[in-house]
């Protein structure tokens, strides 16, 4: 008996193993893309079968019944944010949330543009809540696509250093630098003072995002202190050696910056707006029936 | 290979010491071993820990001795070429070892203790993205304040501190509520275009839905389709699902399945006014006589398939105070006190036809319109309107005139006062008589003098025709109103307290009056007169020539069926109103939007398309 057991307990130990290797989006063999897909095809036929009078409109009784359906998802839907920060086991997995989070989210936009009843678009607090739900959703299928593509290449671009070592690397070279330029005249010694003064996170958001520095100041550095200015050991090249080195560092950092901003981009999109959405669907509803 | 190996401390006081020593050997050992060539007393640095040694050509190798590798240039290696001349930095433990070289000299390894950064964690926050960005946190605090301020709390606080107005259809001015223009869920439609800016004029009450009496504020002349409760008692009875949805709405305010709203949803876009379509009207009136028994009218669901035959109104009797309606299947006998042979009129030979022709006013036989005018008269419409009528109270012709439409043949004049004909005044027997008793009563002087032929051919005699004008000699007053005499050629003599006198007129302003009818859209390529009103063989007045159902089913059959070169398709709004039963409903009743009025019978077409 007690191997049996043993076996079942290894068995059960095995599939929570294995289940910890499943991604979310395939959590319990698309369980919840299932379900979406369930919810979309209900409310499409709905919305094509039940005889709207005149004519399909959010304030239908199908019309209401819709919303009422998109303003609960969407409330749970934001509700992941909670979610994620109670550590809890067992049924309510924070794994299963976010699997149920993305394909259900995905539902959000059949259910709201049917609650639409395809009227014309125009500028109101309802095509605003529309809109930002749709930046919402946007923004999180682009953070799926990222968390499954980007981390490859975030962890390639590290080649085995971690973020304190590419800095490390960086205050080296510059120490290096320091002293490597002091032979140097005035003009160019200005040049590495820029250079070394620049912060390494020089740039907004945009430069992080493109990965494109124009005001780089040890760039700059080396392109005044052009190949065999002065002998092939002297100062000049040690300090141009060095820029290059430093440059090439800055760059392995750069692009660190810009794999980790294409990462988290979205979130700063998808969290204002979402907030911005239960603000406009607060709105929207009490504005519906204020107005009735 | 020399080395000059320069060891930087600093005393508590924050002095340095700086201690210089040259080693002349090929390699120096770096360990916490003592017996290193550079000794590091740090635990985290191995007893043996790295090895540099010339690796020719002025390049350094530098290689780790034990199991652990050492950071060179911020990364961790175990195996690193340094030279001197560019320089390297060696970070083991605490200590930082930089190697450089100048010009020709020893290779220096300068050793300086370093303190731990206690920045660093911080300095790795930059990786983030949060820091080049404002926090989202912030951006979310931002545009959802913003929202609910803008566009949930100003409207709201506007709408219940407005001074509120009464509606005026005449003055419609801009609504108190600021922003609530982004509550609109769409434009009004064009009749309510002015409306856009002043939400509150129909959105009177928070949560309440928009109620009748403030439609009625403006549309108070509106008809009611039939008193409410027979309206309601007419309704076939709701589905189970109608009526729980309209039991909860009427729960929250709603008013009911007859509330205005109902059938006039509004926010739909800038749209007409659409008439409604069959089943709106089938839906009650295909099975009314079972809920309401007492209505006079037949069931109807479909023009072509079921519709009662028509019920045109007229004097069924001579003398009759007001018209009655009479069924076109009934038997037919108009009594309008006229004698009038239309079949005589619109001959196009005979006596008719030729007199015509000899009138520079006609130059033809007689065609419909020399006597039926349409409303497209100005002088006709003001004539109308100073009798106290309007247009509309009639169909699309204006009534018959005598003076005008007649007396071109049937003249009334009766007597010559200088170069003028003086004529009887028509419509009323008294200014006749007063007009005859002024008539030159002198004998009559032979029309032609001296050429008289012999025989019978004279007046009183058995060939005798009066081609002269009307002489006084031919109307007497006793014979005007005999059936001979000038009046009787049209109306019927009889006799009132013992005086001559003429039966009434009594022709009904419209005949049709629950349906709507225009001429103009079955104008002359449609069809002509006779093909529905058969006056080429009416010999009598009393003929009613009212075409009925089945002459209109030769071209209009109901809404579902197929359009042809013969059939349109046509829905009951297309000659009846909802709100103005006696009336049909008419785009000219809405003159706000474009293309009202004339068009009735395109946009019908166009509806009917959808």
């Amino acid at each position: 008996m007690a191997t049996v057991q043993k076996n079942t307990r290894f068995k059960a130990d095995e599939r929570r193993r294995n289940a910890d290797h499943v991604s979310f989006l395939k959590h319990k063999k698309f369980r919840y893309l299932w379900i979406a897909l369930l919810l979309c095809i209900v409310a499409g036929v709905g919305y094509a079968m039940i005889d709207q009078d005149p004519r399909p409109n959010g304030g239908s009784w199908y019309g209401y019944t819709l919303g009422t359906i998109g303003l609960l998802l969407i409330v749970w839907l934001s509700l992941l944010g909670v979610r994620k920060r109670k550590i809890t086991t067992g049924a309510w997995s924070l794994k299963a949330w976010t699997s149920a989070h993305v394909y259900l989210g995905l539902a959000v936009i059949v259910v709201g543009t049917l609650h639409t009843g395809f009227h014309a678009i125009s500028w109101n607090v309802h095509w605003l809540a529309y809109f930002l739900m749709v930046i919402v959703i946007v923004t999180g299928i682009y953070g799926v696509i990222v968390y499954a593509t980007l981390p490859g290449p975030l962890s390639s671009n590290r080649n085995e250093m971690t973020r304190a070592q590419m800095l490390e690397a960086l205050t080296a070279l510059d120490r290096q630098l320091e002293s490597a330029a002091q032979p140097l005249d005035r003009q160019q010694s200005d040049l590495v003072i820029a250079a070394l003064g620049q912060d390494v996170f020089y740039g907004g958001a945009f430069a992080r995002l493109t990965g494109a520095y124009p005001l780089c100041k040890t760039k700059k550095a080396l392109r005044s202190i052009p190949e065999g200015l002065g002998a092939s050991d002297g100062p000049e090249e040690r300090v141009r050696t060095l820029l290059t080195k430093r440059s090439d560092q800055l760059g392995q950092i750069r692009r660190h910056l810009r794999i980790r901003a294409l990462l988290e981009v979205w979130l700063f999109i998808h969290i204002p707006a979402t907030i911005a959405l239960l603000a406009a669907l607060l709105a929207h509803v009490v504005s519906v029936f204020y107005y009735w | 290979m020399a080395f000059l190996i320069r060891t930087i401390d600093f005393t508590s006081s924050g002095r340095e010491i700086v201690r210089d020593r040259t080693v002349d050997q090929s390699e120096v050992t770096i360990g916490r071993a003592s017996e290193n060539d550079i000794h590091l007393p740090d635990l985290a640095v191995e007893q043996h820990h790295v090895r540099l040694k010339d690796a020719g050509g002025g390049v350094l190798g530098a290689e780790a001795i034990g199991g652990l590798g050492f950071d060179i240039d911020g990364r961790t290696e175990k195996n690193a070429e340094i030279d001197p001349n560019i320089g390297a930095e060696i970070s083991l433990g605490s200590s930082r070892l930089a190697i450089s070289r100048d010009a020709d000299g020893p290779v220096q390894i300068v050793i300086k203790q370093v303190e731990k950064d206690e920045g660093a964690s911080d300095a790795l926050q930059g990786f983030a993205l949060a820091s080049a960005l404002p926090s989202k946190r912030s951006m979310a605090w931002v545009l959802s304040l913003a929202i609910l301020v803008l566009l949930l709390t100003v409207p709201i606080f506007t709408h219940l501190t407005r001074d509120p107005v009464e509606n005026d259809p005449e003055n419609i001015g801009e609504g108190q509520v600021l922003f609530d223009a982004s509550w609109s869920s769409g434009e009004l439609s064009m009749g309510h275009h002015d409306l856009e800016d002043n939400c509150e004029a129909c959105h009177v009450t928070p949560f309440v839905s928009v109620q009748d009496e403030t439609c009625l504020t403006c549309h108070e002349e509106l008809g009611d389709h039939a008193a409410m409760p027979r309206l309601k008692d007419g309704m076939p009875a709701l589905s189970q699902g109608d009526a729980i949805q309209w039991s909860i709405a009427e729960t929250l305010g709603k008013e009911g399945p007859l509330g205005c709203v109902s059938c006039h949803s509004e926010h739909e876009g800038p749209v007409k006014l659409e008439a409604s379509d069959e089943q709106f009207c089938s839906d009650c009136h295909n099975e009314l006589d079972a809920r309401l028994t007492d209505v006079s009218f037949g069931n109807a669901s479909d023009f072509g398939k079921k519709h009662p035959q028509f019920r045109p109104q007229f004097y069924t009797a001579h003398f009759d105070e007001e018209p009655k309606r009479v069924s076109l299947d009934d038997t037919v006998v108009e009594r309008s006190g006229l004698i009038f042979p239309h079949d005589t009129h619109v001959s196009e030979n005979g006596g008719v036809a030729r007199m015509a022709i000899s009138l520079d006013q006609y130059g033809a036989p007689l065609e419909c319109g020399d006597c039926h005018s349409e409303w497209s008269d100005e002088a006709l419409i003001v004539k109308v309107a100073e009798d106290g009528g309007r247009p509309s109270q009639y169909g699309d012709f204006a009534p018959v005139e005598m003076e005008p439409a007649c007396e071109a043949c049937h003249s009334l004049v009766f007597d010559r006062a200088g170069p003028n004909f003086r004529s009887l005044r028509h419509g009323d027997v008294d200014d006749l008589m007063a007009d005859l008793a002024t008539m030159n009563r002198g004998p009559s002087r032979p029309r032609v003098e001296g050429r008289n032929r012999p025989g019978q051919f004279a007046r009183g005699g058995r060939y005798y025709s009066n081609f002269g004008r009307p002489m006084s000699a031919y109307i007497a007053i006793n014979r005007a109103l005999e059936p001979t005499g000038v009046c009787g050629e049209c109306h019927i003599p009889t006799s009132t307290g013992g005086r001559r006198d003429l039966i009434p007129v009594n022709l009904p302003d419209r005949f049709l009056m629950q349906g709507h009818f225009t001429h103009e859209a079955h104008g002359d390529d449609v069809a002509e007169c006779t093909d529905c009103h058969a006056t080429d063989t009416s010999s009598e007045a009393t003929d009613l020539l009212i075409p009925d159902l089945d002459s209109c089913r030769d071209c209009h059959q109901g809404e579902s069926a197929m359009k042809t070169e013969e059939i349109l398709p046509s829905s009951c709004a297309m000659c009846h109103g909802y709100h103005t039963p006696t009336m049909p409903w008419r785009p000219e009743d809405h003159p706000d939007q474009p293309g009202g009025g004339m068009d009735n019978v395109a946009a019908i077409l166009s509806s009917l398309r959808r």
